[in-house]
């Protein structure tokens, strides 16, 4: 610890709050990857279900260890650092409920809903992958902070959303069987709120902090 | 930084030469006032309150030693109160936290366990130093070792003290153009004196912290995962030793227990090794004084605080007093804040007052 005090290295505490994030992004990708997988295409969840416990617990120590940085943080750098230091405890939820939804999938599969073998599975396979590789554009868009790419990021996203809901909606009226409509309602709902979260961490490069997770039309217009 | 140490050195050096133009009746005077011991307790607390900085007040001290106003037998006890004084800064600090119960709580404990430690160390070593003078003596070794002359009469030149009294001569000088009352260019020379202190140490102590941010954060986050400890302490050593401020150490620490991510078991070595730390200050003091009783005085403080480690830590049992006791504290403050005020108001100027006026 005294020999901490004499090392040089990347120690200030947003800079350990970034990459902590980013390592929360990254789990939270393979998370939903595998949780996908044992829903869409035909995963053994008695092997997913290990792999995706592991990632959310690599997850949720990630996110104490980002608090307490921040804490830490904090009680050094006084004042200085209040609106950073703010706008990390706010996104790490979003990033953390990410997480969550991808839990919230595998649990649909591990109920016995297989959707590999279903008509609108390319469909939905779609989703999952452009999806996935928002989860990393949104990483990259945060640590460079850009600003363009994220309002573009936002109003692509906001799109997206109504997808969802539409999609929700038709399942509401349809004459499929609960037993059809409802692992799908869910499905969307969930690709629903981790493009929400996403949208919510990215509202931290184009809003003021007072403004996180709403979005000025002005300012996320591409 | 090293111009800023100079400055500090210069005020020291004109602080002493003050009091010296202030004349005998004077420093008789101020020292019948101090010169039961446990008048010069209650001062040591009293000026450290008011100047918020253990640093300034002991410079000061060393500053009256070396000019040969005050004895190191009447000095000792202002310095242990001096101990006591700087505490109120994280007392202060906590009270941040007051309006969440717990958090108020958790950071309470963790600014009263340095009272509570300071008070202990007074308790135990107050009166074997009055009895046996075991920490002036011990200390007069020490000097005798570094400087290798008897230290009550001692006189020596060093280059540094010869460096500082050139810009004292010129401030007198320019005193004595004004004023020709000895009195009146004694108080100046003390006021540029304590300016010099004040300013220098401000600078110092926001520079340093500014500088080393990032590596006492780095010290923090290993201590959270690592714990406390001889490791803790020495951090908490190297900590103040470079912001030259106990308090800054202990302000840092006061939050990181409020939020709970540090325990107090783990912040009470921190907060022992910030109380060696800061003796670096009179130290360095030291230097720019005529007598080398100013370095004695100086030892002593070191060596009050180390010993005060080593008659509370080693012993688990006696270690747990301290906390204990802060933690006791901080339940009953947390639902009564009356108690806190009291506390605050009491410990830090009413009882010093009143000590003062009873045995001064």
């Amino acid at each position: 610890m005294v020999f901490s005090f004499f090392r040089r290295g990347d120690t200030d505490g947003l800079e350990v709050a970034e990459g902590k994030l980013i390592q929360m992004l990254a789990d939270d990708r393979h998370s939903f990857d595998v949780a996908t997988s044992a829903l869409l295409t035909g995963a053994d969840t008695s092997i997913v279900g290990p792999d995706l416990r592991a990632s959310d617990a690599r997850v949720n120590k990630a996110e104490r260890e980002l608090r307490q940085a921040l804490v830490v943080h904090a009680s050094v750098h006084g004042t200085s650092r209040t609106a950073s230091i703010l706008v990390y405890m706010s996104v790490v939820k979003d990033v953390e409920r990410i997480g969550d939804y991808a839990k919230n999938i595998y649990d649909v599969a591990a109920q016995g809903v297989d959707l590999s073998t279903a008509p609108d599975r390319d469909q939905l396979i779609q989703y999952r992958d452009r999806i996935s590789s928002m989860i990393s554009e949104a990483s990259t868009i945060f640590t460079d902070d850009d600003r363009e790419r994220a309002a573009r990021f936002i109003s692509e996203a906001d799109a997206l959303l109504d997808e969802f809901d539409g999609h929700v909606s038709e399942l509401i009226t349809a004459e499929e069987p609960g037993r059809e409509a409802v692992p799908r309602a869910l499905l969307f709902r969930y690709y629903k709120r981790i493009v929400a979260h996403l949208m919510n961490l990215l509202s931290a490069v184009v809003m003021p902090l007072d403004r996180l997770d709403y979005f000025d039309e002005d300012r996320v217009r591409p | 930084m090293i111009g800023l140490l100079y400055l500090f050195l210069v005020g020291v050096s004109s602080l002493e030469a003050g009091i010296k133009a202030l004349g005998a009746d004077f420093q008789v005077g101020l020292l019948e006032r101090v010169d039961h011991p446990l008048a010069g307790l209650f001062a040591g607390v009293l000026a450290t309150v008011l100047v918020q900085s253990s640093s300034v007040s002991t410079a000061t001290i060393v500053g009256l030693v070396g000019a040969g106003t005050l004895s190191v037998d009447a000095a000792v006890p202002m310095i242990m109160g001096a101990n006591i004084g700087t505490t109120v800064t994280s007392t202060l600090a906590s009270m941040g936290h007051v309006r969440r119960g717990d958090e108020f709580r958790r950071a309470f404990a963790a600014a009263t366990v340095h009272d509570i430690f300071n008070v202990m160390a007074v308790i135990v070593f107050l009166p074997i130093q009055l009895k046996t003078e075991f920490l002036s003596r011990s200390a007069e070794m020490i000097a005798d070792l570094l400087g290798g002359s008897s230290v009550r009469g001692g006189k020596p030149n060093s280059p540094i003290k010869q460096m500082v009294k050139e810009p004292v001569a010129w401030a007198k000088h320019a005193f004595e153009s004004i004023t020709d009352s000895d009195q009146l260019i004694g108080f100046l020379l003390i006021a540029f004196g304590l300016v010099l202190i004040f300013g220098a140490l401000a600078v110092i102590t926001k520079n340093m912290r500014l500088l080393i941010a990032e590596r006492i954060e780095l010290a923090m986050n290993s201590l959270i995962s690592r714990g406390g400890g001889l490791p803790g302490m020495a951090a908490g050593l190297v900590m103040t030793v470079a912001v030259q401020s106990s308090s800054i150490t202990t302000s840092i620490l006061v939050p990181m227990v409020g939020a709970g991510v540090l325990t107090l078991r783990n912040a009470f070595p921190v907060t022992l090794g910030a109380n060696v730390g800061t003796t670096v200050t009179a130290l360095l003091a030291s230097l720019a004084v005529d007598l080398r009783a100013g370095l004695v005085v100086a030892l002593t403080h070191t060596l009050f605080n180390f010993f005060g480690i080593l008659a509370i830590y080693p012993v688990p049992a006696i270690r747990r007093i301290p906390i204990r006791l802060a933690e006791g504290l901080a339940e009953r403050a947390a639902k009564n804040y009356l108690l806190v005020g009291a506390y605050t108001v009491g410990v830090f100027m009413l009882v010093p007052m009143i000590g003062i006026l009873l045995f001064g």
